[in-house]
């Protein structure tokens, strides 16, 4: 499917967005609040699987990806979106069953919420864990957790 | 000789054959189940493995007896001995040899059956007393299991007490004694084949075995009712299994397969032990070859085969069977006739 | 120890009511396995348990033997790879790969050498190309024997295990000798793989595949065939083509339940275009698709392992050799078919010498989210045996 049908449907919603084509594919930026409507409208549209959901530290926010595909035609495509740290992002798992786990694990390792899941709990740490996959959080060596310098 | 020391020595002798049993039948299962499985099972502790079970019982022997603190305390207690000295007592109708019993009862079998029925008695209360979830499970699915299986086991045995028309195990063996037709021995196994059938399926759900090990699933409960045992406790349920397959096994060589005697030949009073025991392992080999290859059923899979299955199959053939016998002899007259 | 305060992310449940229908036939809303109340029996399986492949934890709500509802509690192997590959040179983070998925480790190698090479756009040798997937399939199938083990052990059946591994050693013996190891591979690099084929290999793998339709014939009639485990397997841990769908499942698990995706065929990589095999197909997805599927392909690796030794290219085995590699910025994701499904590698560079993230899509993540839905309604037994059949290794799903 070209970049552009996904454009279309976007624009049709009227929801301000940015559609790039780059060495990932096809890439949408988008704001954080709009992302479960645009979801709605593009699993409407035939992106009926949910491949991942993840987070990254960009070092000022934390920017999610969705990344779906719409079967029949084998296409992929790429939605992210810019949170800041402790803020909330909306749950796609009413669209995607499959967004449950990987929102658990992106809000506990990277420190933000994603409103609406049914069962906001811990997945992979043990309470009392830092959110280490930002970058604010170190990997050290067993000697340095021992004797901080 | 007095009657004490006749009664103490056969005890002993009940004892004796009920340990070495358990030690060689551990043994064999080990070795049946490796070669089954293209391995070898134990042959480190002496010569080919035979001292390994021993020294797992002197393992056991040597362990904490643990129990965990939320269980019952009492009922913990005794539920292995109500597992162990029922299997223990079944040895009692066992006949080994034209005059080797340790007793000869009119209703030897109808005894045997009773006390293998208090077994699944010992199970429930060993999965309840223990205090866990998993052993629950496995107490209530051994309860369900074993109580239903027995029917089927007893209806079985009808056909071979028709045919011999007593319950004491002596005069069963002896009513298979001889020919037919001068070829075929006199076992009843082969007019009740379909009652042979039932009764070693059965037997097989009696023991627990694969496929019908429901109640000690390895791979669901661990351990099931069992789960909280530990040292002896458990060698004492672990023991009673052994001792069940050799007594349901026994009693199946004594129903269907002629008891101590060899087919053709008399059979000489010092040789008749070892046929009726050579007979009896060949039978549990058979029970541990189709444990080491078969997955298991579900519960409620097994359950309605009993109950939709061999019970009224079982039912069916004795009533056929009581017909046939009763009408045999006017047929036989009319045709000779 | 450090003197800084530990953050506790809050996650609090913020409108957790949710108004409309639920999506694609969910049976509830999966809130989890409700621990306080009293009239059903809630029980922990795992994580030290025979059956649950790896240390997983699932707790069940029970009424009787029956499954009310099912969670998967995870975390107990989480190694925090994603967040130890930032500080790896792109050379090893391999060796943190095939630790994640320890099974299929050359699948994960794969896809991160398919991706460090499609951002850095770096060529790759045909010879190169060729023995991945001649390594990724002796992988599946040694993958494939392990799982058909273990499910023969969670249905009961002790003797196929055994049997499965007399078959394997054969396939370890010839992966060693390629590799020089039995399970870290640390092979293939991006750019090519570390080594060529050594001289004798030819000859063990022909010899393996004289014996392998055998060895899996009588693997598939012990299991398979037995009527027992047909009437447990028929008709259970159905998850049809619409949830399979929803739940971001992929492999042979979807394969299972009608969706006819494999990436092997639709987004070829490596020298599959070159390549002729079969993607077997499930009706029903239930647990004896799911068996069928997995022994299909297992045929299809033979096939393919037939077609790789006989049509080795020769060339050289690896493009670039020198061990620092430097990755343009940017962002990049390669998946390959692993024996659970879909193994991507989302890779996000700055320019360094180490990756900015990396995120490892686990197929048996997403396989295992179907348990919330698939395990309720029917019997514990049936759970064990649904788990099995779903094919996870947890090495994956933790990470």
């Amino acid at each position: 499917m070209p970049a552009t049908q996904p454009a279309d449907i976007l624009r049709a919603c009227g929801i301000p967005f940015e559609a790039s084509t780059e060495a990932l594919g096809d890439v949408v930026r988008l704001e954080a609040a709009k992302v479960a409507d645009t979801l709605a409208a593009l699993y409407e549209s035939g992106y009926d699987f949910l491949v991942d959901l993840f987070a990254t530290d960009t070092g000022e926010r934390i920017e999610v990806t969705w990344h779906v595909r719409a079967f029949a035609e084998h296409a992929d495509l790429y939605l992210k979106a810019l949170v800041d740290y402790d803020a909330a992002a909306p749950s796609v798992w009413h669209i995607y069953p499959a967004a449950l786990y990987p929102e658990r694990e992106a809000a506990e390792l990277l420190g933000m919420t994603f409103t609406g899941h049914p069962n906001p709990k811990r997945l992979l740490t043990a309470d009392g864990a830092e959110p280490f996959l930002r970058k604010s959080v170190l990997i050290r060596t067993a000697k340095e957790v021992r004797r901080p310098s | 000789m007095s009657m004490a020391l006749g009664i103490l020595a056969r005890f002993g002798a009940m004892l004796v054959l009920l340990l070495v049993n358990g030690v060689m039948l551990i043994y064999m299962l080990r070795k049946v189940l490796g070669h089954l499985h293209l391995r070898i099972g134990p042959n480190r502790v002496g010569p080919f493995g035979l001292l390994q079970t021993t020294n797992d019982v002197i393992k056991l022997l040597t362990k904490e007896d643990l129990r965990p603190a939320s269980a019952d305390a009492w009922l913990f207690n005794i539920a292995p001995f109500l597992i162990f000295v029922p299997s223990f007592m079944a040895y009692i109708p066992l006949v080994f040899g034209p005059t080797l019993a340790v007793t000869s009862l009119d209703t030897g079998l109808l005894l045997a059956f009773a006390l293998t029925s208090l077994v699944p008695l010992g199970v429930l209360m060993a999965g309840w007393a223990s205090n866990s979830k998993w052993s629950l499970i496995g107490g209530m699915r051994a309860a369900g299991q074993q109580i239903a299986y027995e029917v089927p086991l007893l209806l079985s045995a009808l056909g071979p007490v028709m045919m011999a028309g007593s319950m004491d195990p002596v005069k069963i063996v002896a009513a298979q004694s001889g020919v037919w037709l001068g070829f075929i021995p006199r076992w009843f196994v082969l007019p009740q084949l379909l009652a042979f059938v039932v009764y070693a399926i059965s037997s097989q759900a009696e023991t627990q075995q694969t496929p019908f090990d429901m109640s000690e699933a390895e791979s669901e409960l661990i351990t099931g009712f069992a789960n909280e045992y530990g040292g002896m406790r458990f060698g004492f349920m672990y023991l009673a299994e052994f001792s069940n397959t050799f007594v349901v096994s026994a009693i199946g060589t004594m129903l269907f397969f002629g008891g101590w005697q060899l087919p053709w030949v008399a059979t000489p009073a010092w040789l008749a032990p070892f046929v009726f025991i050579a007979k009896t392992y060949t039978g549990i080999f058979v029970m541990m070859w189709a444990r080491g290859s078969l997955p298991r059923f579900r519960v409620d899979q097994m359950l309605s085969f009993c109950w939709k299955v061999l019970i009224p199959v079982s039912l069916a053939w004795v009533v056929v069977w009581a017909c046939v016998q009763r009408l045999w002899p006017v047929v036989a007259m009319a045709v000779s006739r | 120890m450090t003197d800084e305060p530990r953050i506790t992310t809050p996650i609090t449940a913020e409108g957790t009511t949710f108004p409309g229908p639920l999506p694609c036939g969910l049976r509830c809303i999966p809130r989890g396995v409700d621990e306080l109340a009293t009239e059903h029996l809630v029980l922990n399986m795992g994580p030290q348990h025979p059956s649950t492949h790896g240390v997983l934890h699932i707790l069940v709500e029970l009424d009787g033997e029956e499954v009310i509802a099912a969670e998967a509690s995870l975390g107990y192997l989480h190694r925090g790879i994603e967040k130890l590959a930032e500080s790896r040179r792109y050379h090893q983070v391999p060796t943190l790969l095939d630790r994640a998925d320890y099974l299929s480790g050359l699948h994960s190698e794969t896809a991160w050498a398919l991706t460090v090479e499609k951002l850095a756009g770096i060529e790759v040798p045909r010879k190169a190309s060729w023995l991945r997937a001649l390594l990724m399939e002796l992988n599946r199938y040694a993958s494939h024997l392990v799982w058909l083990g273990t499910f023969g052990m969670d249905a009961g059946a002790m003797a196929p295990f055994l049997y499965i591994m007399r078959d394997r050693e054969m396939l370890l013996d010839v992966i060693e000798a390629i590799t020089g190891s039995r399970m870290m591979f640390n092979y293939v690099r991006p750019g090519g793989v570390a080594a060529d084929l050594p001289a004798g290999v030819d000859a063990k793998i022909r010899a393996w595949l004289d014996v392998a339709d055998t060895y899996l014939d009588e693997n598939d009639a012990l299991l398979g065939g037995n009527e027992i485990f047909r009437l447990r397997m028929k008709g259970t841990g159905v998850i049809d083509r619409a949830t399979a769908l929803a739940f971001g499942m992929t492999g042979g698990c979807l394969r299972a339940s009608g969706v006819d995706y494999d990436l092997r065929r639709d987004v070829p990589y490596c020298a599959y275009p070159e390549l002729d095999f079969e993607v077997p197909l499930g009706v029903r997805g239930d647990n004896m698709d799911r068996y069928d599927v997995r022994v299909g392909e297992m045929r299809q690796c033979i096939r393919l392992i037939r077609q790789l030794i006989d049509g080795m290219p020769e060339g050289e085995f690896s493009g670039r050799r020198s061990r620092v590699l430097k990755v343009p910025a940017g962002e990049c994701y390669a998946a390959v078919e692993s024996p659970r499904g879909e193994l991507g590698i989302h890779l996000v560079s700055d320019g360094g010498f180490t990756p900015y993230r990396m995120r490892l899509r686990s197929p048996a993540y997403f396989n295992l989210a179907v348990v919330d839905e698939a395990l309720a309604g029917g019997l514990i037994a049936d759970a064990i045996v649904t788990l099995g059949s779903l094919d996870i290794v947890l090495g994956e799903i933790d990470r």
